[in-house]
């Protein structure tokens, strides 16, 4: 045990080396090395948690670094789960720390879970919270759940049973996920940088005091924080009867994680009557991105013209319309276009693409 | 009867912190209706109450003073 490092917290009123090996025995795995994760990251290595797994598929992009602190601008472009990794890593080289630059499903994520003694879930869609709270109930495993909006944070501890005997998960909470477009997430939303830094340190918190024996956790319990007001919120939470979960592997692998959630394709493929129907609605726009030699040629009038050539400086413009229809000859562009659309506008506005495009519905233009 | 009313997230937006006075709602099934039809933008949300800072599972009365919170959901990381 290297006593010089830990020295601070060696010395606390009932800590001493008992609990710094509970630390150094310990196994954690975070979910998102994003604004949550890497504070998380940050203090669970540093206080000597043994192990930890980092699990992440994207890359770091500019617009993250406001509050993934972890990362330096020169490493945008680079994996999240190996630069957080090789950060952390020169932070304590006691910790052996793991990346898994992958995207967490049904049939990697249990193996995956198995590994680890603690969950902690700092990603940022609905699909993932879904099915990695469906995991560690079926495995019994201790989930650290953390989320963010706006201004205000959540925080809960679940899969442990209090001394009442309650045991509760997320569903307990939010039995179904909400439909596309029902919450807001960060990026329509907005997050202040340092509101991810406060609930991803409290969520390490917590981790440490599950580890250690000390405190009381927030088992059964979910604590509301306010950050414009430094308000708490704390809430007990007692079980449902009303959702149905995995029991077994089996079910697990037969439930269906992609339907209604957050992640959901933020546009809509649809057919010409449709189109006609929409068109009616006096919010829409139709825009045609094919280039402007081909042919036919539409009515100006109706169908403005955006080809795919000008469509990024298109999205430089700010869009009034709600339902933005896109069509090009045969159904492929226009795809691509409403793809970009919205990664700008996410569930924000309606984005449609006209399926088999002009080419299909000739008949129509 | 009286109740203050605290919400959460997207949901504090069209519901700000107040107090109510109810007649004919006497339980918190009832209290959804009432709030639904009231505001209605929260018939189109998950949300959970807590009553005196307890989550609601099945319904429960209401009593003068009570405090209800009404919270969405929290995807963002």
């Amino acid at each position: 045990m290297d006593l010089e490092r830990y020295s601070r917290q060696l010395v606390l009123e009932g800590f001493g080396e008992t609990a710094q090996q509970k630390l150094l025995n310990a196994k954690v795995l975070v979910i998102g090395a994003g604004g949550l994760g890497c504070p998380a990251l940050q203090y669970l290595v540093a206080s000597g948690v043994g192990c930890v797994g980092i699990v992440d598929d994207d890359t770091i992009s500019r617009s993250n670094l406001h509050r993934q602190i972890l990362y330096a601008t020169s490493d945008i472009g680079k994996l999240k789960a190996r630069t957080a990794a090789e950060k952390l890593a020169a932070l304590n080289p006691d910790v052996e720390i793991t990346p898994y630059p992958i995207w967490l499903e049904q049939e990697n994520i249990l193996e995956l879970f198995a590994r680890y003694d603690f969950i902690l879930d700092g990603t940022d869609n609905f699909e993932s919270r879904y099915l990695i709270n469906d995991a560690c109930v079926l495995l019994k495993k201790p989930l650290i759940f953390a989320a963010v909006s706006g201004y205000e944070g959540q925080l809960a501890v679940f899969n442990l049973t209090d001394n009442q005997q309650q045991c509760s998960n997320y569903r307990d909470l939010f039995p179904i996920p909400p439909t596309a477009g029902e919450i807001p997430n960060c990026e329509e939303n907005g997050v202040l940088g340092v509101l991810p830094g406060i609930i991803g340190t409290m969520a390490a918190a917590e981790i440490i005091k599950l580890i250690t024996g000390k405190g009381k956790p927030l088992i059964n319990k979910l604590l509301h924080y306010n950050l414009l007001t430094q308000e708490q919120y704390v809430l007990q939470i007692s079980q449902a009867q009303n959702y149905t979960i995995a029991q077994s592997e089996d079910e697990f692998l037969k439930m269906n994680y992609h339907n209604n959630c957050a992640l959901t394709e933020a546009y809509s493929e649809i057919d010409i009557s449709q189109m006609q129907a929409l068109k009616e609605i006096e919010s829409t726009i139709l825009i045609d991105v094919r280039e402007r030699y081909e042919v036919p040629q539409l009515d100006p009038q109706i169908f403005s013209k955006v080809p795919m050539s000008e469509l990024e400086h298109f999205l430089e413009t700010d869009i009034a319309a709600e339902h933005i229809i896109f069509l090009c000859q045969h159904g492929i562009r226009s795809v691509a276009a409403a793809e970009r659309l919205s990664e700008k506008y996410g569930h924000t506005k309606k984005i449609y693409s006209l399926k088999g495009g002009i080419a299909k519905w000739r008949n129509h233009f | 009867m009286e109740i203050e009313v605290i919400s959460f997230g997207k949901i504090a937006e069209f519901i700000p912190q107040q107090k109510i006075s109810l007649s004919n709602v006497s339980n918190t099934d009832e209290l959804k209706v009432y709030l639904e039809k009231d505001f209605p933008a929260l018939a189109g949300i998950k949300y959970k109450l807590a009553l005196n800072k307890n989550i609601v599972q099945s319904t429960l009365n209401l009593n003068n003073n009570d405090v209800i919170a009404i919270m969405p959901p929290f995807s963002g990381g």
